[in-house]
C-alpha cells in the first residue's frame, strides 16, 4: 500500500514507516481494523481444527483418539477462542474499519488507544494459546470456567492461569476498541450525518460498544475473583462466591451474545439491501430494537442459571422471552425489505439469505431454553450446543462470511472468486446444518455437553456420526473460502486484474463513495464526500452524478497534493 | 414423573409454536426469492417503512410473549408446587394420587462428588448409604418406591455437579456449601441412567448412577436387608 505524502505536518497517519513496522505501529483505523479481521480469521481457522478434533474423538462410541486431559483443554480453548478472540474482536474489527467511512470521519477517535486494544489482544490470545505448550497443558474447565472446578485445588498447573490472563487481557483489547469506535460514531460523523442518518451497520456498532461498556467490566470481575481463587481457593469453599461468580459472569456472558450478533446482523441487512437495490425496510424501527434488545440484553443472564436453584425463575424467563419483541422486528425488516426488493443472487446476498433461516432455529430455540421447565431438561446437554452453534455458526457466522464477500473489493481493491464463493456457501450450508441438526436430537436424548466420550448402549453413535460428517463438509468449505480469499490476493499481488469499479455492488453507504482501498485519509477533494441526506445517501445521488462516479477508474489522492481535512460540505 | 409432563406439555407447545413461525417465515422467504428474482421490468420499492404495520405487529408480538412467559411460568410454579407439598396431609399434588392416603415423603440425601454419587436413606435404620466409584461399570443405584413422592437433597463435596436424569426431563445442580431440595415422584416400576451435567473434570463423562423405582413393598424390603448390612455399605 502506498502512502501519498503530505503537506500536512500534523497528520501523523500519513506519517508512517514503510513495510511491517508501519503496520504494526500504524494509527489508520482501517490498517488496524485489517489486522483485527486477518488476526480473527486465522484464529477461526485454528479454533476450527480444534472443533474437527473434538468432532473425530466424538464420531463412534468408546473413541480413544485423544484422552480425557487432551479432550476437555481442546473443548475449552475452542470455546473460549471462538468468543473471546474471534466471534468478537471480529465484531469490533468490522466496526474499527467500517465505522469512520460509513459516518465520514477521516480518522477513528483515538487511533493509538485502538492500537493499544490490539495488541492486547494479540498478547491475550498468545497467552491463551501458550497453555498447549507447557506440560500441565492449556485450560480445561470450559469457557466459563465455573469455581471451584476452575481454581488452583482443581485445575492445578499454569494454563488456567495464562487463561485467566489472556481472557482479560483480550477483554481489555476488546473494551478499549469498542470505547474508541462508539466515540467516533458520537462525535466525529461529518456534517449532515444526523444519528438518524446512520447506516444500519454503523447502528448495530453504537448499540455493540454500549453492551461491550456496560457488559465486560463485569467479566473483568469475575476473572479477579477467579485469580484470587487460584491464589486461595479457599474462598471457594463458600457458596457465595462460587454464585456470585456465576452472576458476574452471566452478566458479561449474555450480552456478549449479542456483541456477537448485532454486527453481523447488521451486515446481513447491509446486504439484503444493496443486493435488493432497495433502502433497508423500517430502518427506524430497527434502530429502536437494536436499542431496546441491547437494553434488555443486560437483564437477562439469569437465564444461564435456572438449574442453579439459586436464580428468580420468572424474572429471568420474563425478560429473555421479551426479546422476541425487538428479534421479531429485526426479521420484519429483513423479510419486508426482501418482499419489495429486486433480488440478485451474489455470494455475500447468499449468505445473508441463508442467515434468515438458520439464525431463526437458533433464535425459535432460544426461546425455549429461556422457559425454565424446559431448560431444566436441555440446558448442558447437546441441546443447548446444537442452539448456540445455530445462533453463532450458522447465524452469525454466516453474517461474518456475507461481511467477508461484500466488503472484501472495499478493503482490497480485488473481488473474490464468485463461482468459489458460490462451492463455499453451499458447503457450509450442508455441513452447518449437517454437523448441528443431530445435536438437538443427542440432548433430547439425554447426552451431556463436554463429554470426552460415549458408551455404546447409550444410543448416541448414529447422530454423531452424522455431525462428525458434517463437520468434515464444513472443513473443506473453509478450505475453499481458504484458496479464494489467496487466490485473489495474489491475484492483486502479481497486477494484471481488470480494473474494478470503486463501487461493484452500487451499495448506498458512504464507504463506497471513495476508492477501493481507500486513501489513508478516506476521503480527499478528488474523492470527496457525497452530500448526506438519508441512511442510502448513494441511493440518493442524482442519475447524473452516480453515472460520473461510475466511470471514474478510482485513483487515490496524486502524490504530491495536498491532503488536508476532508472536504465536510456537501458539493 | 410431574417434571416429565409438564416438559412434556410446554415442550410440543412451544415446538408447534416455532414450528409454526419457521415455516411462515421460510414461505415469506422463498415466495419473494422466487418473485423478486431480478429481471427486466421488476423494480424494486422504495418504501422505507409502514409504520402501522410495524406497530400492530410489535403489539401483536408483545402479547404473544406476554402469554407464553405467563403460561409457561404457571406451569413451572406447578412443578415447585408441588416440590413445596411436603406436608404429610391435603394438599393433592398435580399427578394422579396413589391408592392410599398420601404418606411421608421419602427423604434421600445425595451427595456428588469427583467423581460419583451417594444417596443417603435418614429415614432407614442406621442412615443407610450407598456409594460407588463409578469405574468399571460400578455404578450406584438410587432405589426409590413407585408412587410416593421423593424429597431429594442434593449438594456436593467438592466442585459443582449437576444430576441429571434425562428420562425425567429434569436436572438440578449440586453445588457445594449450598443444599438444593425438590420433589419427584415416579409412576410406575422401570430403571433409568442418571448422568452428571455440569462440566465437573476429568471423568465427567463417566459419573453415572441408575435411578430404580420399585413397588413400595419392595421398597421396604431392600431398606430393611441393606440397613441391615449398613456397617458394610462404603462411604
Amino acid at each position: 500500500m502506498t502512502v501519498p505524502a503530505t503537506s500536512d505536518p500534523a497528520d501523523t497517519r500519513t506519517a508512517e514507516p514503510d513495510g511491517w513496522l508501519g503496520w504494526l505501529t500504524t494509527t489508520d483505523h482501517k490498517r488496524i481494523g485489517l489486522l483485527t479481521l486477518a488476526t480473527s480469521v486465522v484464529l477461526l481457522f485454528l479454533m476450527g481444527i480444534l472443533a474437527l478434533i473434538m468432532r473425530g474423538q466424538l464420531a463412534q462410541p468408546g473413541e480413544d483418539l485423544i484422552d480425557a486431559h487432551t479432550y476437555n483443554q481442546v473443548f475449552t480453548i475452542h470455546g473460549s477462542g471462538m468468543i473471546y478472540l474471534v466471534m468478537t474482536p471480529f465484531a469490533i474489527g468490522l466496526g474499527v474499519y467500517l465505522v469512520p467511512l460509513q459516518v465520514g470521519a477521516p480518522a477513528l477517535a483515538t487511533p493509538r488507544t485502538t492500537l493499544l486494544g490490539y495488541w492486547l489482544y494479540v498478547l491475550g490470545a498468545l497467552s491463551m494459546l501458550c497453555g498447549f505448550a507447557i506440560p500441565s497443558g492449556a485450560a480445561r474447565s470450559g469457557w466459563f470456567s465455573y469455581p471451584p472446578l476452575a481454581d488452583s485445588d482443581y485445575s492445578p498447573g499454569a494454563g488456567p492461569d495464562l487463561w485467566v490472563i489472556g481472557v482479560a487481557m483480550s477483554a481489555i483489547g476488546i473494551l478499549l476498541m469498542a470505547w474508541a469506535v462508539l466515540w467516533t460514531v458520537l462525535r466525529k460523523r461529518a456534517i449532515g450525518m444526523t444519528m438518524l442518518r446512520l447506516p444500519v451497520f454503523s447502528w448495530s456498532m453504537v448499540v455493540t460498544c454500549l453492551m461491550v461498556l456496560g457488559a465486560f467490566p463485569s467479566l473483568l470481575a469475575a476473572l479477579v475473583l477467579l485469580a484470587l481463587g487460584r491464589g486461595d481457593p479457599a474462598i471457594f469453599d463458600s457458596n457465595v462466591w462460587n454464585i456470585g461468580y456465576q452472576h458476574l459472569f452471566w452478566f458479561y456472558g449474555h450480552p456478549v451474545v449479542y456483541v456477537m450478533f448485532f454486527p453481523y446482523l447488521a451486515a446481513v441487512a447491509e446486504v439484503l439491501a444493496v443486493f435488493c437495490g432497495r433502502r433497508f425496510f423500517g430502518y427506524k424501527a430497527t434502530v429502536l430494537s437494536l436499542l431496546v434488545f441491547a437494553a434488555l440484553s443486560m437483564s437477562v443472564w439469569g437465564h444461564h442459571m435456572f438449574t442453579t436453584g439459586q436464580a428468580s425463575n420468572d424474572y429471568y424467563s420474563l425478560t429473555s422471552i421479551l426479546l422476541t419483541v425487538p428479534a421479531g422486528a429485526e426479521y420484519f425488516g429483513m423479510l419486508g425489505t426482501l418482499v419489495g426488493g429486486r433480488i440478485v443472487f451474489r455470494t455475500p446476498m447468499l449468505f445473508a439469505l441463508a442467515f434468515i433461516p438458520q439464525f431463526l432455529i437458533g433464535g425459535l430455540t432460544g426461546i425455549m431454553t429461556g422457559t425454565p421447565v424446559i431448560d431444566y431438561h436441555v440446558t448442558d446437554s447437546y441441546f443447548i450446543v446444537a442452539h448456540f452453534h445455530y445462533t453463532l455458526f450458522a447465524g452469525s457466522a454466516f453474517g461474518l462470511f456475507a461481511a467477508v464477500y461484500y466488503w472484501f473489493p472495499k478493503v482490497t481493491g480485488v473481488m473474490l472468486d464468485e463461482r468459489l464463493g458460490k462451492i463455499h456457501f453451499w458447503l457450509l450450508v450442508v455441513g452447518a446444518n449437517l454437523t448441528f441438526l443431530p445435536m438437538f436430537g443427542l440432548g433430547y436424548k439425554g447426552m451431556p455437553r463436554r463429554v470426552n466420550t460415549y458408551s455404546s448402549v447409550d444410543g448416541f453413535g448414529l447422530l454423531n456420526l452424522l455431525a462428525s460428517c458434517g463437520a468434515a463438509v464444513l472443513a473443506a468449505g473453509m478450505i475453499v473460502f481458504a484458496v479464494n480469499i489467496l487466490r485473489s490476493l495474489l491475484r492483486r499481488r502479481r497486477g494484471g486484474l481488470a480494473p474494478m469499479p470503486d463501487n461493484p455492488w452500487n451499495a448506498h453507504t458512504l464507504e463506497w463513495a471513495t476508492s477501493s482501498p481507500p486513501p489513508p485519509e478516506n476521503f480527499t477533494p478528488d474523492r470527496p464526500l457525497p452530500p448526506i441526506t438519508s441512511n442510502a445517501p448513494l441511493l440518493d445521488l442524482p442519475m447524473a452524478q452516480k453515472e460520473a462516479e461510475g466511470a471514474n477508474p478510482g485513483k487515490t489522492a496524486q502524490p504530491g497534493e495536498p491532503a488536508g481535512p476532508a472536504e465536510r460540505s456537501g458539493l | 414423573m410431574n417434571q416429565r409432563h409438564i416438559f412434556g406439555t410446554v415442550f410440543w407447545l412451544e415446538s408447534a409454536i416455532a414450528g409454526g413461525v419457521f415455516v411462515v417465515i421460510a414461505i415469506i422467504l422463498l415466495v419473494s426469492l422466487v418473485r423478486r428474482r431480478a429481471r427486466v421490468g421488476l423494480v424494486a420499492s422504495q418504501r422505507q417503512d409502514n409504520r402501522k404495520l410495524e406497530i400492530s405487529y410489535a403489539v401483536v408480538l408483545a402479547a404473544f410473549a406476554a402469554f407464553l412467559v405467563s403460561y409457561t411460568a404457571w406451569q413451572n410454579h406447578r412443578e415447585t408446587g408441588a416440590n413445596a407439598s411436603t406436608a404429610p396431609a391435603g394438599h393433592a399434588s398435580s399427578s394422579a394420587q396413589g391408592s392410599g392416603a398420601p404418606s411421608k415423603p421419602v427423604t434421600v440425601n445425595v451427595t456428588a462428588f469427583q467423581w460419583c454419587w451417594q444417596f443417603g436413606y435418614p429415614q432407614a435404620p442406621g442412615s443407610l448409604k450407598v456409594s460407588d466409584n463409578c469405574q468399571g461399570g460400578k455404578v450406584p443405584t438410587l432405589v426409590v418406591p413407585t408412587g410416593r413422592e421423593i424429597r431429594i437433597h442434593l449438594t456436593s463435596k467438592d466442585v459443582i455437579h449437576s444430576m441429571w436424569v434425562p428420562a425425567l426431563r429434569y436436572k438440578m445442580d449440586a453445588f457445594p456449601d449450598h443444599v438444593n431440595s425438590f420433589t419427584i415422584k415416579i409412576d410406575k416400576a422401570g430403571r433409568w441412567v442418571g448422568r452428571c451435567a455440569e462440566f465437573c473434570g476429568e471423568r465427567h463423562s463417566k459419573m453415572h448412577f441408575w435411578l430404580k423405582a420399585v413397588p413400595p413393598d419392595e421398597y421396604k424390603h431392600w431398606v430393611q436387608q441393606h440397613a441391615a448390612h449398613a456397617g458394610g455399605a462404603q462411604a
